[in-house]
């Protein structure tokens, strides 16, 4: 996370929001899916066994952690962020233990009266640059003015 | 283009509110997602998770939406499921000791033609209010059917 406070008037359209990387452990995912169901039963997010009857590749990082990865793209970039929206299209099997990278890129920037309102387009990616989960975030930042 | 002509599926169920429930929101609940996603930002970890300072991760109402039992919308189409998609929209921050309620509604039953072949989607709306009443966070979900490849 940036320690930096970004304003409105910092940003500009086409500026990249900080990268992230993360690779997502079996001991993460459990971690995440234990935080409503305590010792879950095992599933395709847990288990590579079941995972791979039912025709994946492997365990599958959850579409619900996925979307919290991205949020935190956007809310690691600077303490002043306010997420406001995100929506994403989950593209590809997100699998555990390769490396993603997470990027993003400001595509959208109004001020009104009363709030100031940014957009960007977030990607994560595996290693080889194959797009697996794709978006589109709103937060706002706090004005100069 | 996207169309619902023709698609067979449990009509009554448009726009009708579910309920899905209540979950208490504990601090512990929210520092051990902000640790499974690698959050480092005391705001979500917060010193000691339960002070008055710690908020919740702007996705925590997910957790809630995961498993839940909607009603079966009797979609007479395809053999293979997908989670398409999803948005969440963040209205007041969710802090310990919140208690939610939330909600959820089929919004649409549409089709679309792809690469292969046609497919369904259903999306859910999810509401989520606090114990003041306050929308916290809507969650859409979108979900795909379509046939397997033969």
């Amino acid at each position: 996370m940036t320690t930096e406070n970004l304003y409105f008037e910092d940003v500009e359209l086409g500026d990249e929001i900080n990268p992230m990387t993360r690779k997502i452990s079996l001991e993460q995912v459990i971690g995440f899916v234990s935080v409503r169901e305590p010792n879950p039963s095992p599933s395709r997010f847990t288990s590579e066994k079941i995972a791979k009857a039912e025709g994946l590749p492997g365990a599958i990082v959850p579409g619900a952690m996925n979307i919290a990865l991205m949020s935190q793209l956007i809310t690691g970039w600077s303490p002043t962020v306010s997420l406001k929206k995100i929506d994403v299209v989950f593209r590809q099997m997100v699998l555990h233990d390769k490396p993603l990278k997470l990027t993003g890129i400001i595509t959208d920037k109004e001020e009104d009266v009363e709030a100031t309102n940014i957009g960007c387009d977030v990607v994560m990616e595996n290693e080889e640059g194959v797009k697996l989960v794709i978006g589109h975030a709103e937060f706002t930042l706090p004005s100069k003015s | 283009m996207a169309t619902d002509d023709g698609i067979v599926y449990d009509r009554s169920l448009l726009g009708r509110e579910h309920a899905i429930g209540s979950f208490e929101v504990t601090g512990e609940m929210i520092s051990e997602f902000a640790k499974s996603t690698g959050e480092t930002d005391n705001k979500y970890l917060g010193e000691a998770a339960n002070t008055e300072n710690v908020i919740a991760p702007p996705t925590i109402c997910n957790i809630f939406v995961n498993n839940i039992s909607r009603p079966d919308i009797k979609l007479q189409f395809g053999d293979l499921s997908f989670f398409a998609g999803q948005s969440v929209e963040c209205k007041e921050h969710v802090r310990p000791g919140d208690r939610l309620t939330a909600s959820t509604r089929l919004d649409n039953v549409y089709s679309k033609t792809g690469r292969s072949g046609k497919m369904v989607f259903a999306v859910w709306k999810t509401t989520f209010k606090n114990q003041k009443d306050e929308i916290v966070a809507l969650v859409d979900e979108s979900f795909v059917r379509r046939n397997r490849n033969k």
